[in-house]
Formats: structure tokens, C-alpha cells, sequence
């Protein structure tokens, strides 16, 4: 007799550890490579088959993907980049994949080809997708699909100690609370209390990872924007670091500029990069967070 | 309670598609529930009846509607699924934000509630991405929900905020609810009101209630219980809601009469509607607000 004991699940039940990797899609990856480069990330490995490169800065792994072809439910890349995808480290990525279709995920087709890695995942925000990767400790993703750039270093060091932080992701009115049961059954995110926020833009909903490693910060519409585009989708990168000011002033040496009008001007807390490519920008939080180890 | 809040349904009228949207929209109601039979049953295929439904500028009440979901294992409910992911992307196709999910009356479904739950749970969290909601009706010869208040209970444990009810006054009337039930719900949770009436006192059998329900339905006014649809409303407007309320009427004589007919019924039978619910602010409103009883919440 199989008996089911009605105990809750553990609060990591995917055994989640961090972010692996960020990917942008976008039809000018070299216009995009600049922007990144910018912002103290290398071009480190090449995919063997298709237009994607990977870029590192410290503990970061950060995808661009110019492949032509959309897939099935999805746009195909546009100049304008868009976060594509974002893929989360897992204690078994299969298991995670059945546990998220099983409880209501939408299974995304890969696009693995032959002797390549095929990497599981499920449809998110927008036209977003979410990896599950469970191989970034004794051999790394990379290692098989990618090949490395001649002469480049393959583990660039960190500007002013930037690391993953979080993903802000614009949601529609009134649809926080169906994307905070989303990433709460599906992942094991708790809601943070009200009032709890870092960096500069205290606003939305915030989402703590059940790793403790990163956050998600769920933001509607502003009010009285209702002739506005706001389209469900990720919309930018949180970087933490633990000397805000030190960070900025490293990337403004770089090149890079900073929002410096209130109510966004660059503090301790935190800074905004201006938009670049017409959709790419880059929020920097003063961070807690011990960065990951990079695989 | 005011005209914008009404809607007619497809299923009422004759004829095509568009000529549907066009007498719904002349009659001056701005929005109309759809059927996934009127999208892909387009004889000019699923785009030109997306297409003609967003040029109608008509908002799209719901979608119906998805039936025999819950409850099922295996292989039928991988199959379903695969069901509910073509009817989300419809809903999608046609901006449409709430899908309508009668509960099942598959004798090969469970009556498990943590099955059901399990079941209602999985199609909410795959409508988020697609930015729908799910609207879960009690069909009165639904083989395990076939009441409201089942209907919440179910609603109420799923706990999912894209997740709640559509309430239906046919079924209402035809198993004869006590409208206490109403003083239990969320009227957040209420995600749609489906109005309609019928002609007879009685329908014992739930064959008798498919036939009536499927054939015989008639506008809330004119059938035999004006005095409980009416009572039905002034609940839900004083409960709070101020959701959509559609007009489901199944009627095989309306769908051989002029499209314009039909919904100047339609239009007759709002004013009638309106004119039974109080004001807001209201004295009588507000009697009847106070009136109702405290609402307790399981804890």
C-alpha cells in the first residue's frame, strides 16, 4: 500500500545553487559584445555550432545568442536584445524538469544538436525561457558545446567584485501574486516582507531564490501608465557588488554611464546604467551575497 | 451595476462569426464570450477569426470551455493537458484573459479532493505565462462538483491567485443552491458571472437538466425565476463583485431568429436586471449590505 503523508516539501526542493548563466538573444551580437565587454565581461568561448557566444566576468556566465531561427513559441532575435533566458543551477536537472512540467510548466523544445548537451528547459516570462543545469561543478556545460576563444582568459576577474544579484521582470497589472505562485511552487522563492529592497529602485515584489544566492523583482505597470507598452518579459540584470560607489566609478572609467537623475541617482545603494540598444541596462546593488564559484 | 458589465455569448446566436460580433456590438454591449468552436470552426481558418474578432474592438469576455479536466490519470490526463495548452494559446491568440473550466463529468474521474486540487493547481500555474485566468464552474451534473459551494471549497485550498469561480445561475436555479453559499466567497474570487433562466418550475433528473440547460435557456426576465436571478444579483453586487456577468442561453428559437431580435432580448433583459439591484449609496443598498450576514471564513 503506497501511502502519502500530507508533510509540506523541503524549502529547496530543487536543490537550487545560483544562477549559471544569463542569455541575451539579438540579431547584432557584436553591438551587444561591446555593451557587455563594457561592462567588464570577456569574450571567452565560441558554441561550436551556432552564433552563440559566452562571455564571463568573475563568478558571471553570460550568453548571446544570434541563431536565426525562432523557436516554436518564441520570436526569433531582434536587434533589440531581450533576456532570453536565465539558467539555474540544480542537484539534478531532470528531476527538476519532470518536478516543474508535472506541477504545470510549459517544456520548451531544445535546440541541441548531435553530440551536443542537451539542457532542459521550461517556458517563462514573456518569451523567456528557464534552464535547469546540474553539471557546474566537476565539468562544466561549457566545456562540451563551446570552444575557447585563442588567447583569452578563461576566467576574466570580476569589476569591483560584480556578481549575479538578481533579474527584474516586468509583469502586467494586477499579475504579481500569479507570478509569485509561479516561481514559489515551481522553484521553492519565498516572497520577501514589505519593505524589504535593495539597490535604488525600492519597488514591485521581491522574490528570495531558496539557495539565498539571488533575487527576483516583480514590477507592474506604474500607475496612471496604462497607454504605456509594457509587455510581460525580463527586463534587466541586478549586479551586486560590495562597494557600490567603487563599481561605478570602475565602469565609468570603462565607459559605461549611469542614470544620474533622481530618483535613480547613483548612491551606495546602488546605480543604473543607461539604456543601451534600446532595451539593455544594468542595475548595481550593494550586495551581501558571497559570489558563486564559477564552473 | 451598469450596461459595460454585461455581455452576450456567442452560443445564443446564429450565423457566423462576424456577423455574431457585429450584432452584439450594434445592440451596444462591448464585450462577448467566445467559444473555441467559433475560432477554429472559421471557415476561413483560426487567423482570419482572431483577426476578425480584434477588429470587432469587442473585449472577450472568456473562452469556452475547457470540460472533463479534473480528476483523470495517466494517459487521460496527459491528454487533457495537452487540451488545456491548446485552449490557453487560443485565449492568448485572441486576447482573451479568462478561460472557462466546467468541472468534470467523466465517469473515469476521481472524486479525490487532493487529486482535484492537484488537477485545478497545474492548469492555473500553466496559464501564468500566458497571463490567463481560470474560471472553475460547477456544472449542476458535474459527477463529483456539482454544487458552489464544492465548486469554492476546491477553489478556496488550491489557493492560486489565477485560479477561481464561475458562477452560473442555471445551475444555481436548476438544483436549487441555497444563495447562503454566496456569503462564503471571495468576491475576488469570483471570476465571472454567467446569467440565464428557464421556462419550467423544475428539472429533477440531471438528464433533464442537460437538455433544459442545452436547448431551453431563456434571458434572466423572462423565465420563472426572475425573483431568484434577481436575488442572485443583489448578493454578488453586495458581496462586492464587479466582475463581468454574460448571458449563457442555450436557446434552439433564438438560433433561428434575426441575430438583431436576439440581442435586443439581450438588451431588454439588462435594463430589467439593472433595474432590480440597487443603486450604490443607496438606502436600500445599503439596508441590503447590512442585511447580509457575517461572513465566516474557514480557518
Amino acid at each position: 500500500m503506497t501511502v502519502r503523508e500530507p508533510n509540506p516539501e523541503p524549502r529547496n526542493p530543487l536543490g537550487m545553487n545560483g544562477i549559471e548563466f544569463i542569455e541575451f538573444a539579438t540579431s547584432q551580437p557584436q553591438a551587444l559584445g561591446s555593451v557587455l565587454q563594457m561592462m567588464g565581461f570577456a569574450p571567452v568561448a565560441r558554441h561550436r555550432s551556432r552564433e552563440v557566444m559566452l562571455y564571463r566576468q568573475g563568478t558571471m556566465n553570460l550568453i548571446t545568442n544570434a541563431h536565426p531561427d525562432a523557436l516554436p513559441g518564441i520570436s526569433a532575435p531582434t536587434g533589440m536584445p531581450t533576456l532570453s533566458a536565465m539558467a539555474l543551477r540544480v542537484r539534478d536537472a531532470g528531476y527538476a524538469w519532470r518536478h516543474a512540467i508535472d506541477l504545470g510548466a510549459w517544456e520548451m523544445p531544445t535546440r541541441a544538436s548531435a553530440m551536443e548537451l542537451h539542457i532542459p528547459g521550461i517556458r517563462g516570462a514573456g518569451d523567456s525561457l528557464i534552464y535547469f543545469v546540474d553539471r557546474y561543478k566537476d565539468f562544466s556545460i561549457y566545456d562540451v558545446d563551446f570552444i575557447p576563444l585563442q588567447g583569452a582568459d578563461r576566467h576574466p576577474p570580476a569589476v569591483a567584485g560584480l556578481h549575479y544579484f538578481g533579474i527584474v521582470q516586468a509583469v502586467s497589472a494586477d499579475r504579481s501574486e500569479d507570478w509569485v505562485d509561479f516561481y514559489e511552487h515551481l522553484f521553492g522563492f519565498s516572497v520577501l516582507p514589505e519593505g524589504k529592497y535593495f539597490g535604488i529602485l525600492p519597488k514591485g515584489t521581491l522574490l528570495e531564490s531558496p539557495c539565498h544566492k539571488f533575487y527576483l523583482q516583480l514590477i507592474e505597470p506604474p500607475p496612471g501608465a496604462e497607454d504605456i507598452t509594457w509587455d510581460e518579459c525580463l527586463l534587466r540584470v541586478g549586479l551586486g557588488t560590495p562597494d557600490v560607489v567603487a563599481a561605478t566609478q570602475a565602469l565609468r572609467d570603462r565607459g559605461v554611464v549611469f542614470v544620474d537623475r533622481d530618483p535613480v541617482q547613483p548612491s551606495e545603494k546602488g546605480a543604473l546604467t543607461q539604456i543601451y540598444l534600446g532595451t539593455v541596462s544594468f542595475e548595481l546593488v550593494v550586495s551581501h551575497l558571497k559570489p558563486a564559484a564559477v564552473s | 451595476m451598469n450596461f459595460d458589465q454585461f455581455g452576450m455569448d456567442t452560443v445564443t446566436l446564429a450565423g457566423p462569426l462576424e456577423a455574431k460580433l457585429r450584432a452584439v456590438r450594434d445592440a451596444g454591449f462591448g464585450q462577448i464570450m467566445l467559444w473555441a468552436r467559433d475560432i477554429v470552426g472559421h471557415p476561413d481558418g483560426e487567423a482570419a477569426a482572431i483577426a476578425a474578432v480584434r477588429q470587432s474592438g469587442l473585449r472577450v469576455t472568456g473562452l469556452q470551455v475547457l470540460r472533463d479536466f479534473e480528476g483523470l490519470s495517466d494517459h487521460l490526463h496527459a491528454y487533457k493537458v495537452d487540451v488545456a495548452k491548446a485552449m490557453l494559446g487560443m485565449c492568448r491568440a485572441i486576447g482573451c484573459e479568462v478561460l472557462l473550466v466546467c468541472s468534470s463529468s467523466s465517469t473515469h474521474a476521481t472524486g479525490d479532493t487532493d487529486a482535484l486540487i492537484r488537477d485545478l493547481q497545474k492548469l492555473a500555474m500553466l496559464a501564468v505565462p500566458l497571463g490567463i485566468r481560470v474560471a472553475y464552474e460547477a456544472l449542476s451534473w458535474g459527477r463529483h462538483v456539482n454544487e458552489l459551494s464544492q465548486a469554492w471549497a476546491l477553489v478556496e485550498r488550491a489557493d492560486r491567485a489565477n485560479l477561481g469561480l464561475a458562477i452560473d445561475s442555471f445551475h444555481i436555479l436548476a438544483v436549487k443552491t441555497d444563495l447562503d453559499a454566496l456569503e462564503d466567497i471571495e468576491p475576488h474570487k469570483v471570476f465571472m458571472t454567467q446569467l440565464s433562466d428557464f421556462m419550467w418550475q423544475d428539472v429533477r433528473s440531471p438528464e433533464e437538466r442537460v437538455n433544459t440547460a442545452r436547448h431551453f435557456r431563456v434571458f434572466p426576465g423572462e423565465g420563472v425565476h426572475s425573483a431568484q436571478v434577481a436575488d442572485l444579483l443583489r448578493r454578488l453586487d453586495a458581496l462586492g463583485y464587479r466582475g463581468d456577468y454574460s448571458f449563457e442561453v442555450f436557446n434552439d428559437d433564438y438560433v433561428q431568429l434575426p441575430l438583431a431580435t436576439v440581442a435586443e432580448r439581450a438588451r431588454r433583459s439588462v435594463a430589467w436586471l439593472v433595474s432590480q439591484v440597487p443603486r450604490r449609496g443607496s438606502p436600500l443598498r445599503r439596508a441590503a449590505a447590512s442585511a447580509n450576514r457575517p461572513r465566516s471564513r474557514p480557518t
